[in-house]
């Protein structure tokens, strides 16, 4: 993780974070464990609790209570209530500035620990799924302190959602299934950044790729690229594997599931278990057969058809496989960092609302990953640079 | 003068020098015909080769008409088309290098774009027509016309005349027998005394190999002949690569469409129809495969294409490419359910893969040309269709066919295969013989350089491992690349 490792340096001298407590609701992961060691590092004090219950790497837990010195609230499949339970333990010291993947701590913040609210000074935001939730809450004017929407970056998109989901999406299913894609027919519910990543990749291993998607400018841009687009109605008798991508609930519904060709594979790589429905799935079927492989359960549906679904429609790609390579989190992580860096020294000049990452610090992520890498890349002449500033000269 | 007498017929003169700038930029495109001229130029090893070209007479072509000279060969030739020659290309062949409009110099060519049938085989009768009434020695051959004249020929002199034509017989059967009847009787004698004196052919294309089969089977072939079409770097390569280019290339200068987003279908997964749906998909389009031969639907399917039927997908494709080498695969029936503006076009050998016949049939159709090689068909509900080429090879008809790096590969096997039959009589016996591995594999060699390849060299250790020399062959003769 080189972006990580420079900004340790960097953070161990310059010291933004110092005197402040962090708490963070992130998967726990090697590469969350870097990420709190680089908050440490720039002088935080850090809680942490999981941000999926199945997500938690216990051993990685142990590490960063033992070894780095981090309140940690995380175990390994924790029912509901646990879950919940850790968060607010994250939360109960206190924390001047949050760090949040899905939006579950700064909903518990402004609904179970609203008596914290006051010295919270703001936030990061890692996913999607949490940026449109703290959209939803700063326009209801629930939302109580600047966030910066760490999700959604030039780079970022590109890194993360295309090519880490891109890659450990089709990982996931591939270690869950040990499925061929090739010459499968895979329907890619959502033509976002994660979609694309999947679309493309699984059509690189041979397979028939069609999207489904709301938004026509994507739903274009899919076709453009050679994919088929139906709506998932069309789609759900011709598919063998289904992949939601979509940030959005109920992408895979009754109506579609009992469409389905025998031995359909459903598999979820959106932040939240609800792209498929799985309660009606259950309801659908006649008997339900629980890790008929590891992560796979078989859906008799009762006419001869059976429905498999993975990770138990949770995010497929943390659940059966190791989530993003630590590169992509590098980037994720690192322009995250710098974000929140840069926000605990300006938290008086920005209102409460959700704010983007300013664009100089995606290019400073982006130009740190190229330079680790040894990639060198041109600069603008002054010539070039007064030119595209100009508006005199034309053709 | 009688135009028998002419050194040489073509369109126009004074295309000559826009043709020599053409093949100035095809020679760079062709490195393998240029190394070749490199290596054998200083032993001229085709001296005394006299050549009848019978192959398209295209700027490409004429880089191979010159590298032939180059190693001492004399050439006469003909275009194996009725609409294939580039008549810039002719002319800079006719007027040579070194020569002007005024004072021409090239080798004797007669070729025009757009000959009748009587005159495209008066031409072929030219080309095989030797100064003093002789023949060649050699015979390069695309599709086997000048093979099949020479052959004829000798039968119907053996035969002590030529048959009358059988009343359905077909109008070009007709003329090839009236010409031979006309040579009887000026020059008796000629085609069986030019059979004997023929060293070789050396033929291009899957038509003119299956023709030289048929003859060998039947005890029928009068000399050896060498299939070049099965080499490696020609059958793969042609059909692939230069499919795979020109089939696109067709496509957007006959309708400009945008191909990303678009339906197409390509009817045949074998070589061809794999270059024309890598193409399509790579422009964008969702690609669609016909096939009847469950290997090629498998290994489609195994890409990521649908496989289907026409008829199952007929009436929702924006494009639809056939390539199968079979008759009738898109019918007037299929034509008349497309959607309206639906493109439709051929890039197998011959005509009869798409029903135009039928669709001219179709009770109430309307053609209105669009421009050349590009016809819009309306059906009497108002829908109407694009077809190509008049369902002739779009890739010929529409753009410029395979390019010269592709026509390098194929016309480089020509080359080596004439300088061994002409060089190495002996070791070719009255048979359809392919090129020996190694040539193929040095035909890929020569143009490695010019594409920045690195080729990396067996150790004599590794080539003992897999049991091959370090120079190669390198693979047994049933490997399929």
């Amino acid at each position: 993780m080189p972006l990580m490792a420079g900004l340790m340096q960097r953070f161990a001298v310059q010291r933004p974070f110092e005197g402040l407590a962090i708490a963070a609701c992130l998967h726990i992961t090697a590469e969350t464990a870097m990420m709190v060691r680089l908050l440490r590092a720039g002088g935080a004090a850090v809680s942490l609790a999981a941000s999926n219950p199945l997500s938690t790497q216990d051993d990685i837990a142990a590490a960063l209570a033992a070894r780095y010195g981090t309140a940690v609230f995380a175990r390994a499949g924790v029912d509901r209530r646990g879950y919940y339970r850790h968060i607010e333990q994250a939360l109960a010291k206190g924390p001047d500035l949050v760090i949040d993947d899905g939006g579950d701590l700064v909903n518990t913040l402004h609904t179970r620990s609203t008596a914290l609210l006051p010295g919270v000074r703001g936030g990061c935001e890692s996913t999607t799924t949490g940026v449109i939730r703290l959209r939803r809450m700063a326009a209801e004017g629930a939302l109580a302190f600047p966030v910066i929407a760490a999700n959604d970056t030039a780079a970022k998109r590109l890194v993360e959602g295309t090519c880490g989901t891109g890659q450990s999406a089709i990982d996931g299913i591939l270690r869950a299934t040990n499925t061929l894609l090739a010459g499968k027919t895979v329907v890619v519910a959502g033509f976002g950044a994660s979609g694309r990543g999947v679309a493309e990749r699984v059509r690189g291993l041979g397979a028939q790729v069609i999207v489904t998607e709301v938004d026509p400018v994507r739903a274009l841009d899919a076709s453009l690229r050679g994919f088929r687009v139906l709506p998932m109605t069309d789609a759900a008798p011709l598919g063998e594997v289904f992949v939601t991508a979509t940030g959005n609930r109920d992408v895979i519904a009754a109506e579609h599931m009992s469409q389905m060709r025998d031995g359909a594979i459903l598999a979820n790589a959106g932040h939240f278990d609800v792209e498929i429905d799985v309660r009606a799935l259950e309801n659908l079927a006649t008997a339900v057969y629980q890790d008929v492989r590891p992560h796979v359960d078989a859906y008799d549906l009762g006419d001869g058809r059976t429905v498999l679904l993975l990770a138990e429609g949770r995010v497929v790609n943390l659940v059966a496989a190791e989530g993003h390579p630590p590169e992509v989190m590098d980037l994720a992580f690192g322009i995250e960092a710098l974000a929140l860096a840069w926000l605990a020294g300006n938290t008086d000049k920005l209102e409460v609302g959700v704010h983007d990452v300013p664009a100089d610090i995606d290019a400073e992520a982006a130009r740190l990953v190229l330079a680790a890498a040894g990639t060198s890349i041109d600069a603008l002449t002054a010539d070039q640079q007064a030119y595209l500033e100009s508006w005199r000269i034309g053709s | 003068m009688s135009a028998d007498q002419l050194p040489f017929q073509v369109a126009d003169l004074s295309l000559a020098s826009f043709g020599r700038k053409e093949i100035q930029l095809a020679e760079h495109e062709m490195p393998g015909l240029m190394a070749v001229r490199a290596e054998y130029a200083p032993s001229q090893p085709l001296r005394g080769a006299k050549i009848t070209g019978s192959l398209h007479m295209t700027v490409q072509t004429a880089v191979l008409i010159e590298t032939l000279t180059a190693l001492g060969a004399q050439v006469r030739w003909a275009s194996c088309n009725i609409f294939s020659t580039q008549d810039h290309a002719a002319a800079a062949v006719a007027v040579g290098p070194d020569g002007t409009p005024d004072d021409p110099r090239g080798i004797p060519v007669f070729a025009w774009k757009g000959e009748t049938l009587e005159e495209y085989w008066r031409c072929t009768e030219l080309a095989l027509t030797w100064p003093g009434d002789g023949g060649p020695n050699m015979i390069l051959d695309d599709g086997g016309d000048a093979t099949l004249f020479v052959h004829k020929g000798a039968e119907y002199e053996q035969a002590g005349g030529v048959p009358s034509p059988a009343e359905d017989d077909p109008e070009e059967w007709v003329i090839i027998l009236d010409r031979l009847r006309n040579s009887l009787a000026d020059h008796p004698g000629k085609w069986t005394k030019a059979a004997k004196n023929i060293k070789g052919v050396t033929e291009e294309t899957t038509t003119g190999v299956h023709r030289l089969y048929e003859m060998a089977n039947t005890g029928t072939l009068l000399f050896p002949a060498i299939n070049v079409n099965d080499s490696v770097t020609k059958s793969k390569f042609d059909n692939k690569y230069g499919c795979r280019h020109s089939l696109i290339d067709g496509i957007k200068r006959g309708t400009d469409v945008l191909i990303g987003g678009k339906v197409a279908v390509v009817c045949g997964y074998g070589d061809v129809g794999k270059g024309c749906a890598e193409s399509l998909r790579g422009q964008g389009a969702r690609v669609i495969v016909t096939e009847i031969d469950p290997i090629c639907a498998l290994q489609a399917a195994m890409d990521g294409y649908q496989v289907a039927t026409l008829e199952d997908v007929v009436t929702g494709a924006d494009i639809f490419v056939t390539a199968t080498g079979n008759r009738d695969v898109i019918t007037a029936g299929h034509m008349s359910r497309m959607k309206h503006q639906a493109i439709v076009g051929n890039i197998g050998h011959f005509d009869n893969e798409i029903d135009m016949t039928g669709l001219a049939r179709t009770p109430g159709v309307r053609r209105t040309n669009i421009k050349p090689q590009v016809d819009e068909w309306t059906f009497p509900d108002g829908r109407a269709i694009i077809v190509l080429s008049e369902g002739r090879l779009l890739n010929l008809g529409n753009a410029t066919g395979h390019p010269s790096f592709v026509m390098s590969n194929s016309f480089t096997n020509q080359v080596i295969a004439q300088v061994e039959l002409f060089t190495k009589p002996d070791e070719y016996e009255v048979a359809v013989h392919t090129l020996p591995k190694h040539l193929d594999e040095k035909v890929a060699r020569l143009h490695l350089d010019a594409l920045g390849v690195r080729l990396t060299t067996l150790t004599k250790e590794q080539a003992d491992y897999i049991g091959v020399t370090v120079d190669g062959p390198y693979k047994p003769e049933h490997y399929r690349y």
